[in-house]
């Protein structure tokens, strides 16, 4: 029988190993795999959170006051809540340098999805076109994904850019501010779509409106931003739960996986791994491994076996990242509102930008502001604080902020490499924005004010702020599927063209990246790689 | 550090100014803690920083003044630090919380009349309070040199 080896518990790992299982296969699943603290006070709701829990400040700004964003430190409109550090917290045996990047990895059971914010956007066929796949097939594998963890949205004007798919659930209900841009947008449907190529939606996210078997429906806690004590979230720690009961599933935690061995007929042999309780170097036999570690985890692994085999390693060339600009607004109907704290908190419209070329498409994710932390937006208003919370108490129904996402392509000036330190090594990740991309920027953020102009909302001028690379954390692109057997890049199915039976199953082996957030995609093609491997 | 008395009755004032309602004791304890933790004054903070923050603890009704001219002058300095701290303090307890987030009475054209009213009275105290501090910058800066 073959013996499958899948290395990372995250969005990609977890959705590869439950189709393989569903198709008979044994799988071995390594993982560092650092654990969530539990919930805490699970059916409380936002302000009853605050009234209830005996150390609220404990809880929303940590032990430590780290999520305290004093004035002048280098923050975002969102900060990580001090209780998801365990997500991003990095691993001694793992060093990265970065330049023109800021990348964000994780050794997390279920990954860096553990803090997603659950958009999810199937590619569109015109956008798959430098993939050497189906696009039916992968169309397939969203259905079947969507089926697993319950994807929300609706066939409106949207689906001209994000397909339907099977087990597509009813949406949430709206909040007030995100109803009222939808009325809006009704009444400037024309001048919208055809002035400004912009259409208006529902977003689609990995949230269940309704209770399913297993998992809770969404009772608006508006808590997902400190994590949905009630699951109604996908994150794909639940999946890895479920796929713990099935017998033909062994997950070993506490292993760093270091490199993959090959023979000399370059097949994988075995898989190398530190045991971090003890410290202890194991070597797992296998037939077949499958890296979804992680585009930067599982491109430096794949190094380091080249390494260890070749005794040298080449640079990975082609890394990507969608470029993110925030643009903060201001919804004038909704001024002196009260703000709906019993709300769902992230994005529940989206946008969609057409361009002469489909795969420049742009991308907006629709927030509106309910029950996020509010001090650093207070303290980043030019005012007193008296002054500047006056002001933020009677606006803060109607702010609102546009996740703008851009298309990135494979570039050689992007890629990873190691860097030798005796007997470790480091991974070295270089970014280097497109020429293009201050004019493309340009264009389509004033397409964005003007269309919210249109939507009866105000863009506070100065105030939109370019994430830098990495913030988004969609990379892909560095061992890219190719029809052609060539070095360096991997089959349609996701099989190294360097070392035969090794497979990705992550962000690695994507040859273009859309607007979109890319982690339904990710999943899906995960299904869809499994099927090939566990047929093989 | 400031001891903590001097820290208990600075949250009580930064208290008023901010949320109209004094902290309550686990409020003072989370403040007096987060400078126990060091988070607050930093290596960087000048004598007259501390005497800013004395002055606006000693005589509450200067408070919006000194704030105005450290948001232009001294934005990272120690009284915004302090403030913004108690501020995020402030907005995980109830029922605090609903009192800094609840809008006012009015309508949105009222709003912003009142806007541009606080523009008007954040200019004034910028002037003012720019001229009454700038003796005691010039006094500080020599202390601190000595
Ligand atoms: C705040 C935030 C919001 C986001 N929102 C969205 C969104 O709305 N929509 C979207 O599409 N995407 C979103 N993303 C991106 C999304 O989280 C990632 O694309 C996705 O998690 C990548 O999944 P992955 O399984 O490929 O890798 P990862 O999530 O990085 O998982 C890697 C796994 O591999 C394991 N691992 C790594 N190295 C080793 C090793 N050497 N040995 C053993 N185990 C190892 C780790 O423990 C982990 O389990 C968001 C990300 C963040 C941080
Ligand atoms: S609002 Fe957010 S935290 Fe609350 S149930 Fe829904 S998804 Fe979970």
């Amino acid at each position: 029988m073959k013996r499958i080896v899948v290395v990372g518990s995250g969005a990609s790992g977890v959705h590869f190993a439950q189709t393989a299982l569903e198709l008979g296969a044994h799988v071995t699943m390594l993982d560092v795999g650092r654990v969530a603290p539990s919930p805490v006070l699970p059916d409380a709701s936002f302000a009853r959170f605050k009234r209830e829990h005996d150390d609220p400040a404990g809880y929303f700004l940590g032990k430590r006051f780290e999520g305290v964003l004093f004035p002048g430190a280098k923050g975002e409109y969102y900060g990580f809540p001090p209780h998801k550090g365990f997500i991003f917290a990095s691993h001694e045996r793992f060093s990265l340098r970065a330049q023109g990047f800021d990348p964000l990895h994780s050794f997390a059971r279920g990954g860096l999805a553990e803090a997603w914010t659950g958009g999810a956007f199937p590619f569109h066929e015109r956008e798959l076109t430098d993939f050497p796949i189906s696009a039916q097939e992968l169309h397939a594998s969203y259905g079947v994904v969507a089926g697993r963890i319950g994807i929300s949205g609706a066939a409106d004007d949207l689906a001209r850019f994000t397909p339907v798919h099977e087990n597509l659930s009813a949406p949430l209900a709206l909040d007030e501010h995100s109803r009222r841009l939808e009325e809006r947008y009704a009444r400037e449907r024309t001048r919208l779509n055809g002035e400004l190529r912009t259409w208006l939606g529902r977003t689609r996210a990995a949230v269940r409106a309704e209770d399913t078997a297993g998992r809770k429906g969404c009772t608006k806690l508006g808590r997902c931003l400190w994590s949905c004590p009630r699951e109604a979230l996908y994150t794909p720690s639940i999946t890895l739960r479920e796929l713990q009961h099935d017998e033909r599933f062994t997950y070993l935690d506490g292993r760093f996986v270091t490199r993959v061995e090959a023979d000399d007929a370059n097949r994988v042999r075995r898989v190398h791994v530190i045991e971090l309780a003890s410290g202890r170097a194991e070597a797992l036999d296998a037939d077949c491994v499958v890296l979804a570690a992680g585009t930067l985890a599982s491109g430096k692994l794949f190094l380091d076996s080249l390494r260890a085999h070749a005794g040298s390693a080449p640079v990975l060339r082609g890394l990507m990242d969608n470029r993110q600009v925030l643009v903060p607004f201001v919804n004038l109907a909704m001024l002196r509102r009260r703000y709906e704290p019993d709300s769902y908190q992230y994005h529940q419209l989206a946008l969609g930008i057409e361009r002469d070329d489909p795969r420049h498409y742009v991308h907006g994710l629709i927030t509106t502001l309910k029950t996020a932390l509010i001090h650093p937006i207070v303290q980043s208003v030019p005012l007193d604080l008296r002054s500047a919370l006056w002001i933020f108490r009677n606006a803060h129904a109607a702010l609102g902020i546009v996740n703008v996402n851009f298309h990135d392509e494979r570039r050689d000036e992007c890629g990873i490499e190691l860097e030798v330190h005796g007997d470790s090594t480091r991974l070295v990740v270089r970014y280097e924005p497109s020429r293009e991309e201050p004019e493309r920027m340009r264009t389509a953020l004033s397409t964005v004010r003007r269309a919210l102009w249109q939507l009866g909302c105000v863009v506070p001028p100065g105030m939109a702020h370019v994430r830098p690379m990495g913030a988004s954390v969609h990379y892909a692109g560095t061992l890219p599927m190719s029809a052609e057997r060539r070095a360096l890049t991997t089959s349609p199915v996701g099989e190294s063209h360097d070392i035969s039976g090794l497979y990705f199953a992550d962000g690695s082996t994507f040859p273009f990246l859309p607007a979109k957030n890319l982690t339904f995609t990710l999943m899906a093609n995960a299904d869809r790689i499994a099927r090939h491997v566990a047929r093989s | 550090m400031a001891d903590r008395a001097t820290l208990e009755r600075e949250c009580d004032v930064f208290a008023r100014y901010l949320a109209a309602s004094a902290g309550d004791s686990y409020v003072k304890a989370q403040y007096v803690a987060a400078h126990e933790a060091g988070v607050v004054e930093l290596a960087g903070t000048t004598a007259f920083q501390r005497r800013v923050v004395s002055l606006a603890s000693s005589a509450p009704w200067s408070l919006r003044a000194l704030d105005v001219h450290s948001r232009v002058f001294a934005n990272g300095g120690l009284l915004r630090r302090k403030l913004v701290l108690l501020l995020a303090i402030l907005e995980t307890r109830a029922p605090h919380d609903v009192e800094l987030d609840t809008p006012t009475a009015g309508s949105a054209a009222s709003m912003f009349v009142r806007m541009a009213w606080i523009g008007v009275v954040f200019a004034l105290l910028l002037v003012a309070s720019t001229v009454v501090l700038a003796p005691v910058a010039l006094l500080s800066r020599a202390g601190d040199s000595k």
